[in-house]
């Protein structure tokens, strides 16, 4: 936090004692936290000013997560670039929130003034007092130049630009009652608390369907329930106190119950359809989501399914073919069914059914892979898993039939098994220039550290590879026997 | 529980003709595994939802029951709730688990319900034959793939005399074990591990009595947590 020359953006801290204001405030302006917190205090002795401003951050500065949800549905905003007041400072929020850097247009004459006149061609930089290192008190001036909430304000767009203006204008009547114009102040409240409620309560409802009822978490919806209701509670209060006004109290609570009671009525008669729409909606909105989800899955099995289908009829005379599209299509469809997303990817046992996989399509034969444990692969492991290779391709071209692949990691050593049920061979009597099992398989595992065993009968061959766990992969074994 | 003699192939085939239902929901599935299944072995039912299956069960009471593990009807619980469905029975009706599904969760879920075996759909008609015979026979069926999952679930390690007797497997049933995820037969095990087909056999039994009676929590989570395999 000492050097950075980008403040961070605003947001609200986790680490808090009431809604994380101070804490975020403090990390934007690079201050100590407990400053902020004492000068907030200070404030609050001056009129309560320091509560005001308190609950006004904490209403508008969203919270750290809520900020990263909010640019992750919103990656650019067209009012942004209009209301950020130089180029460059644009330039690095823009990074900051993940902008695309092209999209920062020049700040207009119009907008309010910058702290560097012709920043546009200066590059940004620690020594520009704007981007005075936080926690560094030469930001000070920029600091003063630039109150808080002033940059809180261009950063958070079109709404906040209204609320400001709607302040300054309650500040404008409030000093103007001061000097001693007569402001009809009766009036002028219930109806700022009409309007306030109204536009709380509609801001909710353009978020909800902004949010397209896509994400709606409980939290969101507990949050707008409490906005729709503060709203629904300031439109009404400011109503009564309107209402009121102009008569007793006692014919104000009169016709409050009368309202109440046709409101009730309405209500009563309404419910049935509202709950039947709602119904509807959520019908509606299941349907979409299951058509989108078989849409998906058949562009798949077009994709994959129909045209091995389409192949395998073309190829019907050849059983071979056809058993090995009918693999290869089952395996994929496995694999794009079954997946678990969250699983390691590029473990051993990936690697080693890969290879499987390979050798299945290359030569039609059925690899059967079965794996218990697991270990990520490691620069020994390729020896292994090039060997295993060899090995299947042996057992595949000369087993004929299935081969059966047994990999077992238990405690960082891993064993493969490759079985096939061929007529068996006896290694002395291959040929010298036969390099495959030789070199591919035991002299490759020799060289790594490894061992091969190979064991042949009549009733096939089964070759056996151990790689040991990391640590003591420095002692090669070699063992070779032949049974007939 | 076997009354073979320890033959050398397979399982003896005892002189009456093996009476099996077949469940499975899919119509073609069912007519090829009829004709792939050895004449010696008669088809005296089939069913194609858990409903149906457990009335044919009940009222053919057959020796085996070739059960797809993913079946319609019931509360949705496929080939489980067929064996729980025919509890009564599980005495004189052995439950053979059929499955293209392969997923962890469901093989050991209806083993754990009482099937005597599992095997994949793409077996061949002998193999389904041989081990219709075995399953009968009071023995049970591993796969090389089954045998995996149990390697898995009740780990690599021989018990400890600490361990309770069901969570672990003895030294003896994982080297059976070992070897049948590598993919010998029930008679090249034997000859492997120089004993006779009828201890690799009592071997798998024993492997089978744990996988279904173990209460060993990490099983359960084992299987659900390993989605594919």
């Amino acid at each position: 936090m000492t050097t950075a020359p980008i403040r961070p953006p605003l947001v609200r801290r986790s680490d808090r004692f009431i809604a994380g204001v101070c804490s975020g405030l403090a990390a934007h302006l690079g201050w100590p936290v407990r400053n902020v917190r004492v000068g907030m205090a200070l404030a609050t002795l001056a009129g309560g000013a320091g509560i005001v401003f308190y609950a006004w951050l904490w209403i508008m500065v969203p919270t750290a997560d809520e900020s990263a949800r909010r640019q992750a549905r919103r990656p650019t905003s067209p009012i942004a670039p209009a209301v950020s007041q130089a180029p460059v400072q644009a330039a690095v929020r823009s990074d900051v929130r993940g902008w695309a850097p092209g999209r920062v247009p020049a700040a207009g004459p119009g907008m309010p003034t910058s702290v560097m006149p012709g920043a546009g061609t200066y590059p940004p930089g620690p020594e520009d007092p704007a981007y005075a290192a936080p926690g560094d008190f030469a930001g000070t001036t920029a600091a003063a130049a630039r109150p808080p909430w002033f940059q809180f304000r261009e950063m958070r767009y079109g709404k906040e630009i209204l609320l400001g203006a709607g302040l300054l204008l309650v500040a404008g009547i409030l000093i103007a009652q001061i000097l001693g114009v007569d402001v009809p102040l009766g009036t002028l409240i219930p109806a700022a608390a009409v309007l306030g409620g109204a536009s709380i309560a509609w801001i909710q409802l353009d978020e909800t369907r902004r949010a397209g009822l896509v994400d709606k978490t409980k939290a969101d919806q507990a949050g707008g329930w409490a906005r729709l209701a503060a709203g629904l509670a300031l439109v009404v209060a400011g109503v009564l106190v309107m209402v009121s006004g102009s008569g007793s109290w006692e014919q104000t609570w009169l016709a409050l119950l009368a309202s109440v009671a046709v409101l009730g009525g309405v209500v009563l008669v309404l419910l049935p359809w509202a709950l039947k729409f709602w119904r509807d909606l959520e019908a509606e909105r299941a349907g979409r989501i299951r058509e989108t989800e078989r849409a998906e899955i058949a562009a798949h099995l077009h994709d994959s399914v129909l045209q091995t289908l389409a192949l395998i009829q073309r190829r019907a005379s050849n059983e071979h073919d056809v058993v090995r599209l009918a693999r290869a299509q089952e395996r994929e469809l496995r694999g794009w069914l079954f997946a678990d997303p969250e699983k390691d990817a590029g473990q051993l046992s990936d690697r080693i059914k890969a290879v499987a996989a390979e050798v299945e399509d290359l030569l039609g034969n059925a690899v059967e892979v079965v794996s218990v444990g697991d270990t990520a692969v490691t620069e020994g492991h390729e020896a292994l898993i090039q060997a295993s290779r060899e090995a299947m391709l042996n057992a595949s071209r000369h087993g004929g039939g299935t081969v059966s692949v047994y990999l077992e990691v238990s405690g960082g050593r891993a064993e493969i098994f490759i079985k096939d049920r061929g007529p068996g061979f006896e290694l002395q009597h291959v040929p010298e220039d036969r390099l495959g099992v030789r070199e591919s398989i035991i002299g490759r595992m020799n060289r790594h550290g490894g061992t091969a065993t190979i064991t042949s009968t009549t009733d096939g061959t089964e070759v056996r590879l151990g790689y040991p766990a990391a640590a003591q992969a420095e002692k090669p074994s070699q063992s070779t026997e032949g049974k007939a | 529980m076997n009354t073979t003699q320890g033959a050398a192939t397979g399982p003896v085939r005892p002189a009456t003709p093996v009476r099996v239902v077949i469940v499975d929901d899919h119509a073609i599935f069912r007519s090829g595994l009829k004709a792939d299944l050895d004449p010696s072995i008669h088809v005296v039912g089939e069913a194609a939802t858990v409903e149906q299956a457990i009335a044919v069960i009940a009222r053919e009471r057959p020796e085996v029951v070739l059960l797809d593990v993913h079946l319609p009807g019931g509360l949705g619980g496929g080939g489980r709730e067929v064996i729980a469905g025919s509890a009564s029975l599980l005495s004189s009706t052995r439950f053979l688990a059929l499955s293209v599904s392969d997923a962890a969760e469901d093989v050991v879920a209806v083993i754990r319900a009482g099937a005597r075996g599992y095997v994949t759909k793409t077996i061949s008609g002998k193999e389904i034959t041989d081990a219709v015979y075995r399953v009968a026979g009071g023995d049970a069926v591993f796969s090389p793939r089954l045998a995996g999952f149990v390697l898995d679930a009740f780990g690599t390690a021989p018990a400890d005399i600490a361990d309770d007797e069901l969570d672990r497997l003895s030294a003896r049933e994982l080297e059976v074990m070992r070897l049948i995820a590598r993919g010998y037969s029930y008679k090249e095990v034997a000859k492997e591990l120089f004993i006779s087909i009828k201890t690799v056999e009592t071997h798998v039994s024993a492997v089978l009595r744990k996988l279904q009676l173990s209460s060993r929590h990490e099983l359960t989570k084992w299987a659900a947590e390993r989605r594919l395999l």
